[in-house]
């Protein structure tokens, strides 16, 4: 028996097993509470299969909050891992879904599919996963053949196709004069409040085999971060690894963006707060990004549910108004 | 033996279906069947103007619910609230357990539309695209809320008054120029196709904004152009914003309107809302537009 793997396999369990509790107490108290009170009733009713007297609250419970808190987790745990997985095949800190255009591609396909008057599901999504998979393309391109594992040009290109990708939104925005309007501010903002249970399957569907090739291509991810070099000689195909990262990571993420919107800095924040606190083995970081990427934004939606006296706020200015101080603050803290 | 089956069912389902009375399918104005209850008590209304049309059918005892701008008449401000009618809020309809939802096809996102008919709520949506949809319109929430008389005399109110605001305007031989503004930064104002348009021809005004956008957007060098005789301002608050884009108008004595003083400030909810209050807009509008007519009227 080597001694290799069983040390990660302890460590794998010790940080999951908190992470996943975390998750499962935030699911539960998303599912608990929302702008209409306790659901707390209806969820023990449900779990102990007693006949429930309120069929109002297990339906609030069941069919409305549920999807949401589904698809909360789900969306958390693919935008920190993306950035997780970006960040290591730049070698650059900032790298994010958003810094390489890809969610900017995704939302002017989402806005043209809504001018069209196509509806939200299937054929926003449709839309939006058309224009991230351009972008990604075009930034690839751009970055051309080769020069793919010059991690600036990448980035440089990537910056520069989302700057176009804004423009092109408030050009969009401004030709738009109608309550059409609306649609696209709350698709822009992230939101999660019609989600069903059918897009909650699609998605896991499609999520579930990416998580499974980061967490497979985890160790060739810590080879690539010691260099080129090192990771060629310890046989890593670096440019077979780069590129099937990039394009299924961009795929989950499009995947996403496409069903809720704009949502930042969780691929941020995540990565970094939990390299932070569980250093820099991606064997470790990748199974923790997921279940703490998912942890964050089902606890954001609960704030973006419960928070506001009227209505709800879209989950994306809670995503970034936690985050970006949050940033900062780990920004500051590792400079010193 | 299938076809027994099938006989046994079908005689099950129409037996039900006496028993219980409870339920008639209607379409709607979508075009889509819905199944609805044969006297719904919890209704929620999905915009203002349905609310108005509840309340002016005597119906409020039934209403559960209703939108975050459900204003008019007042009491509604008392209701609980469902969210905007742009950004309606799932949950909270739910929790109001409703018999039935009336949506407008104008504003209500579809997908919660289609949310709620998953959940087996009824959703009967109205899309009233001029005035005498809106009668349309009321006499139908009338049919669905047994309020069947109400709705019909007060759709003949509405319509006798229509007819005295043509009667009186038919003789008129100017049709002043007039450019109604429901934006003040940046200048909006409304196309052909939208209830504005159609109150300010009838009330005796050409709406100079008139074409196929309807919430065309304007520079000033276009407003000047345009030269209105009349303006007439509509605004979410009502004095300050009013003052200033008054005051801008002035300083183009180019334009008849500032002239000759001719900028008015209405109440946005007579004349957005499809309700029957937009017949109290049109009254006001031929008092702006035609004064000397509205003064001869009795």
């Amino acid at each position: 028996m080597s001694p290799g793997p069983q040390p990660v396999l302890r460590r794998l369990l010790l940080v999951s097993l908190p992470l996943l509790l975390a998750l499962l107490t935030a699911s539960f108290l998303g599912l608990g509470f929302g702008v209409t009170g306790s659901g707390l009733r209806a969820i023990w009713e449900a779990l102990l299969a007693l006949d429930s007297a309120n069929l109002v609250q297990q339906t609030i419970v069941w069919r409305i909050r549920l999807p949401r808190v589904l698809m909360a987790a789900e969306v958390g745990a693919t935008l920190s891992l993306g950035g997780l997985v970006f960040q290591a095949l730049l070698r650059n800190p900032l790298a994010e879904p958003y810094i390489l255009g890809i969610s900017g591609g995704s939302a002017v396909g989402a806005i043209s599919g809504i001018l069209l008057g196509l509806s939200r599901f299937p054929g926003v999504s449709a839309t939006a996963f058309a224009g991230s998979m351009a972008t990604l393309a075009l930034v690839v391109v751009l970055s051309s053949g080769r020069q793919i594992l010059k991690k600036d040009t990448l980035l440089l290109a990537g910056v520069m196709v989302n700057a176009f990708c804004s423009a092109m939104i408030l050009f969009l925005i401004s030709l738009t004069q109608d309550s059409r309007l609306h649609n696209i501010i709350f698709w822009l903002m992230g939101d999660l409040s019609l989600t069903d249970m059918g897009q909650v399957r699609l998605l896991a569907l499609l999520l579930a085999p990416c998580f499974l090739l980061a967490f497979l291509l985890s160790h060739a991810m810590n080879l690539l971060l010691m260099g080129k070099e090192t990771a060629m000689a310890l046989g890593v195909n670096i440019k077979l690894v780069t590129m099937t990262l990039l394009v299924a990571t961009s795929f989950m993420i499009s995947a996403t963006v496409a069903q809720c919107g704009l949502l930042g800095f969780v691929g941020l924040v995540m990565p970094h707060l939990l390299r932070l606190l569980l250093g820099p083995d991606h064997r470790i970081l990748v199974p923790a990004c997921i279940l703490g990427g998912a942890t964050y934004m089902v606890g954001c939606d609960l704030l973006a549910r419960i928070v506001p006296r009227h209505g709800e706020l879209p989950v994306g200015v809670i995503t970034a108004m936690i985050g970006a101080p949050l940033f900062i603050f780990l920004l500051r803290r590792s400079g010193r | 033996m299938r076809s027994v089956v099938q006989l046994i069912i079908g005689t099950l389902a129409v037996l039900t279906a006496f028993q219980s009375s409870a339920a008639g399918t209607v379409i709607d104005q979508m075009g889509r069947s819905v199944v609805v209850p044969e006297d719904p008590r919890r209704v929620v209304a999905l915009a203002p103007s349905i609310t108005e049309i509840v309340y002016a059918l005597g119906r409020e005892d039934r209403l559960v619910g209703v939108t975050r701008f459900s204003d008019f008449p007042p009491a509604a401000k008392h209701l609980p609230r469902v969210g905007s009618y742009v950004h309606l809020d799932l949950e909270r309809i739910v929790a109001l357990a409703p018999d039935l939802c009336i949506a407008a096809k104008d504003g209500n996102p579809k997908a919660v539309i289609q949310r709620l008919e998953a959940l087996q709520i009824p959703v009967y949506a109205v899309n009233p695209v001029d005035l005498a949809a809106i009668g349309e319109t009321i006499l139908e929430v009338g049919g669905l809320l047994n309020a069947r008389l109400a709705a019909q005399s007060l759709v003949a109110e509405m319509n006798t008054r229509i007819t005295a605001v043509k009667d009186r305007v038919a003789a008129t031989t100017h049709r002043p120029r007039v450019f109604f503004q429901i934006g003040i930064s940046p200048i909006v104002s409304v196309g052909s196709g939208t209830f504005i348009h159609e109150l300010i021809t009838m009330a005796g005004g050409t709406n100079v904004a008139a074409g196929a956008l309807p919430y065309p957007r304007f520079s000033r060098e276009e407003t000047i152009a345009l030269a209105p005789e009349i303006v007439i301002i509509t605004s979410m608050d009502r004095n300050e914003s009013f003052l200033k884009a008054q005051a801008e108008w002035q300083q183009w004595p180019e334009i008849p309107a500032a002239r000759d003083r001719r900028i008015h400030l209405v109440d946005s909810d007579l004349f957005d809302r499809a309700s029957p209050r937009l017949v109290d807009g049109l009254e006001l509008l031929v008092g702006l537009l035609q004064p000397e007519l509205a003064q001869a009227a009795p």
